[in-house]
Formats: structure tokens, sequence, C-alpha cells
């Protein structure tokens, strides 16, 4: 399916760097009509200066009821919005709230025509949070080796340990407390800071 | 313990669920209750929708609106207990507040509060400003009726004299401030909030104009009422016994504390108290209004869903031109309101005995204080008398 670069699309997304690794991505699809807008008062007004065809918000953003507003036929609503799949295709639905994302498109858009727009939506948003976990993952990581060396030159100063001993003490705690290392070293830190 | 997975919105209406997951009285059922706070009622309804949640704290015209398919992609809800009745409060801007004043209307009292309103909006209209802008908190909400039902009693039609929009109740204080509104009608605490932040004034409790309306349910999947009935009744006795905990004044600063923690709402316990109380501070001066019945989370078999509450519901969405009136349409409304799954979880816990201590049915089922009463006999008739039908 080709993507039609005549639909105009607005990312409203609380992380500026998720809504920027969307955009590339739509862009680089064949999407020329890409608009980010940081979640923001007077959306809505904004919403229709633009008149998009497709809306993509992210779910912690508690505008989506000033999006779902749209559904709402009236004279303030220039074209009518609707949710992006119909009635019979729950597993994107699905897909798309637990990846953390919702989309809306204008009323009477084929899907074959945003189908892929969704897609590179939903697989974006999951990289995003992949992204987001590692990043944890490592600066987790590298607070605890930090704790760690901490701990070490303590008992080094206060035992007269050299660092392989200071270690091997550490995790020889940790075992038979049957606890991790860093909640060991956390533990001799705290001890030494009150004992000052 | 089966745990559930249950969503709310940081509001003082969610007390019987945030009571009921936290002192016990889920546990009590057997049942573990797993909070997930959530930032929007579109999330709300979408989380139940695919499982994500087993039930949620909803506004009772949203777990409609999804099971009419209004909207948005039908999801068939089903709402077995009533949450609480009223809550909620119109609040204006400074300026509009002085303007009505000069009207010399009587502004202690609803009718005066919607008469001032009503000269207010002529006079802008006949001086060629720009209309006035009021927001509710979600296109199907109790609070979008009200607001409806307070201009309409000022002689007013709310989609031609004024604008309607919605606002998300953490973004009132700021539009307010802003001008971007001018008004409006969010659940507590969030009126005493713009209060307090000095850019408002509480015009008309929600409970001044009608005693007794619906606001939030227990919205659960159907699918999940239909293959663990056993499972939803628990939780119905669970969220019984926690209402009849959250009412009780005793318990009033503890569940205050209780809601305020950051993981729930966030805000000042004593502000939290004084909702739980009907005893609002309705200006920066400290000036109050106060109403007990402006929550009611169980008195007079308020956790009953009541057929005629729902119909009520389905007439304002006909009346806001949210839907044509149909009969079967109005049928299904009623449906969603489970008062059959809450009277079998209750019968054994002497729950039919407090259902019938509340005494036979008002005729007006919402207690409509002033403007058009509702007759939910004769639903085309309270239609065409509202000039919708």
């Amino acid at each position: 399916m080709t993507p039609d670069p005549s639909l105009k699309i607005v990312i409203v997304d609380e992380s500026p760097l998720r809504a920027a690794i969307l955009e590339d991505g739509l862009r680089e699809a064949g999407y020329v009509n890409v608009l980010r807008l940081s979640e923001r008062h007077n959306l809505l007004a904004r919403l229709h200066a633009i008149d998009p065809d497709v809306i993509v918000i992210d779910l912690e953003a508690p505008s989506r009821d000033v999006v779902e507003q749209m559904f709402q036929v009236s004279r303030e609503v220039k074209r009518p919005v609707a949710m992006f799949v119909d009635q019979s295709d729950s597993s994107t639905i699905e897909a798309a709230i637990e990846a953390g994302v919702s989309a809306y498109i204008v009323d009477g858009l084929k899907k074959e025509r945003v189908k892929p727009i969704i897609d590179m939506t939903i697989s974006r948003f999951r990289a995003f949070a992949r992204l987001k976990e590692e990043l944890e993952h490592t600066r987790t990581q590298l607070e605890e080796r930090k704790t760690v060396d901490r701990a070490k030159g303590i008992l080094m100063k206060l035992k007269g340990l050299d660092e392989a001993e200071a270690y091997a003490l550490l995790r020889r705690t940790a075992m038979n407390e049957k606890r991790r290392l860093v909640d060991i070293a956390q533990s001799v830190i705290t001890a030494a800071e009150l004992l000052k | 313990m089966r745990r559930l997975a249950i969503g709310f919105i940081p509001l003082t209406d969610a007390a019987v669920l945030i009571a009921c997951a936290e002192r016990g009285f889920a546990a009590a059922e057997g049942l573990h209750l797993e909070l997930h706070r959530e930032v929007s009622w579109a999330n709300i309804r979408d989380k139940v929708n695919v499982g994500l949640l087993d039930g949620a704290h909803m506004l009772a015209p949203l777990a409609i609106a999804s099971s009419l398919g209004l909207g948005h992609v039908r999801v068939p809800l089903v709402a077995p207990f009533a949450l609480n009745l009223n809550g909620n409060a119109i609040t204006v801007s400074n300026p509009l507040y002085e303007d009505m004043e000069q009207t010399g209307e009587d502004l202690g009292s609803g009718p005066g509060t919607a008469r001032a309103l009503g000269q207010v909006v002529r006079r802008r209209q006949r001086a060629g400003r720009e209309p006035l802008t009021f927001s509710s908190v979600y296109p199907f909400s109790t609070h979008s009726y009200m607001l409806r039902h307070v201009l309409a009693a000022a002689g007013l039609d709310p989609d031609r004299d004024v604008r309607l929009v919605v606002v998300p109740p953490p973004y009132t204080v700021e539009s307010l401030r802003s001008g971007l509104i001018h008004g409006f009608c969010v659940g507590s605490p969030w009126n005493s909030v713009a209060v307090e932040a000095g850019v408002g004034r509480i015009a008309l409790l929600g409970s001044e104009l009608f005693s007794r309306a619906p606001e939030k349910v227990l919205g659960v999947h159907a699918r999940f009422a239909r293959s663990e009935p056993g499972v939803l009744a628990q939780l119905v006795r669970a969220l019984d016994a926690s209402a009849r905990w959250c009412e009780r004044p005793q318990a009033r600063d503890e569940l205050a504390l209780l809601l305020s923690e950051p993981r729930h709402l966030g805000l000042p316990s004593d502000m939290l108290a004084r909702a739980l109380e009907g005893r609002l501070n309705a200006a920066g001066d400290g000036a109050a209004r106060s109403d007990a019945d402006f929550l009611v989370m169980h008195r007079d078999g308020a956790n009953r869903p009541a057929p005629a509450h729902a119909l009520w519901i389905y007439a304002q969405m006909v009346r806001a031109g949210q839907t044509p009136f149909s009969a079967d349409a109005a049928a299904q409304a009623v449906r969603v309101y489970a008062t059959g799954l809450y009277d079998a979880a209750l019968a054994a816990a002497g729950g039919a005995a407090s259902v019938a201590a509340a005494g036979p049915a008002p005729a007006d089922p919402v207690g409509t204080r002033f403007g058009t009463p509702f007759t939910p006999d004769d639903l085309e008739g309270y239609l065409a008398r509202l000039g919708t039908a």
C-alpha cells in the first residue's frame, strides 16, 4: 500500500521526543503534511484551524476528551471525526491502546488510506517504550555500580582491605543474607554516614 | 484472591472505589482491587473495552453512550452500581460573576442565578460581543446536561446563544484565568481548586439544580457481567460496604486524607473534607455555598442503578441533539443500568431492605428544582415540553 501524501496528520503528544520520532517515520514513509502539537490549552481551536485528516494522540494526554468532542456534529465542528477503525477491527484498537496511543480520522476516510499511518504509529510508540525501558535499565545499572564502588571504598578504608577483598566481603554478605549486592552496599553507605 | 484492575479519574466521587480497595472492603469479599489512575474518560472507556481494565469509575452518560454506539464504536457496558449522586457545581469567572451581580437578581437562589446568567448573555448579544463559552468534562456527561438545563431555564438556546466546549478538569483553572472559557461545570474538587486559585466563583451547586442527579457508576464490559456474575456480585457487595462507610460523618477526615494521597487525587485534604461534607467555599473571601446533598454516596438508595435515571440520561442526549429519539434505544439505555444485578448481589445482604426503606420512587426521579421537571412515565411529553421531540 503506497502512502497517500495528501493526508494532513496532526500528532498531539506530551513527549516531544516521541512525537519527533513518529514525525520522522511518517515523513520517511512519504507523508509530507505532518504537524506536531504539544498538548496545550485551546487544542480544539487549533485543530479546527489546521483541519487535519488524521489526529494521533498519546493516551497520557487529558485532551483526548477534547478531541472526542469532535465526534459531535455541531456548528463548532467543520468535519466530524471518528475513531480510527471500524467495529470489526478490534485487534488494531487493542494494539494501539496497549502501545499507549489513539488516533482519530475524519469521518468518511477509507480505512485503507489510514491503516499504514496507524501501523507506523503503533510500531513507533512501541519502539519508543522499549528504548525508554533500556535507558532506564542502563541508568539503574550505572547507579548501582556507583553505589557498590562507594561501599567498597568505605570497607577498604575502615577495614584495611584491598579492592578484591572488599568486593568479596560484600558478595558473601549478600549471599548469606539472601539480599542483592547493591542493597548490602547501600546499607554499608548508610551505616558509614550514621557513624560519621 | 481474585485480582481486578479498576480505573479511576482523580475526582472526589472516586471515593467509594478508592476506599473499597484501600480500607479492606474488597478483601472482605475475597477481591484484590488494583487501582489505575487515568487521565481521560476516553482512556477509561477504551481500556475497559480491550480488557486492560476490568471495571472503572465512569460517567453514567458515557456508559450509556458507549453501549448505544453514540459517537464511537459500540462498547457494550453494564453499570451494576451507582457510585454517587450529585457532586458537580458550576463555576464562573470573577468578571462574569460581577456582571451577574449587577442584574440585581438573587444569586443566592438557583432560579435567580439562572435569570442573571440569561440577562448577561442577552446584554452581550445586544452589545455585539462574543458569546460566552462554558466547558464541561466530556460530551456525554451530566456536566454538559446540567449546563444545558440551566441555560434553557434562563430562556437561552445552549447551541446558539453560548458556546459549549470540553476542557479536562486539570486545565479549567488556567482556561478560566486566560479567558478561554467564562465558566464551567465540573465535579468536585475542581470547582474549589478554581476558587482557591482566585480565578472564579461557585455560582451553583449541581444539587441546587437536581436533588438526585445520576453521576458516576461502576462500569464493566458486558462480557465480564456475563462470564463472571459471581465475581461481579462480590464487587457490588464490597462497594456497598465501602459506600456505607464513606458516608459516615465519622469517616470523613480519614476518607479525605486517603483521597488526598498523591497516588489518588493529590489535592489538599481539607478541601476534600469540605466537599464530602457539602460545605464549599464559593469565593476567595470564604463565602460558603452549602448543601447536605451536594455529594450523595449511599443514603436513600443512591447506589441502586435506577432505571428512571438511565432514562433521564437518554432524554438529555436527545435534548442535546446527540441522538434522535427511539423507543428501542431508550429501552437499551435502561438495560445498561443493571438494577437486577445490584438487587441480586445484595438480596442476601439485606440490600432489598435498604431500598424499601428509601420509600416509593418520587414523581421526578432526579428531583428537578427549577426548569422543566422530568416525567419518566411520559418521556415523549417531556421531550415535547423541552421543544426537542
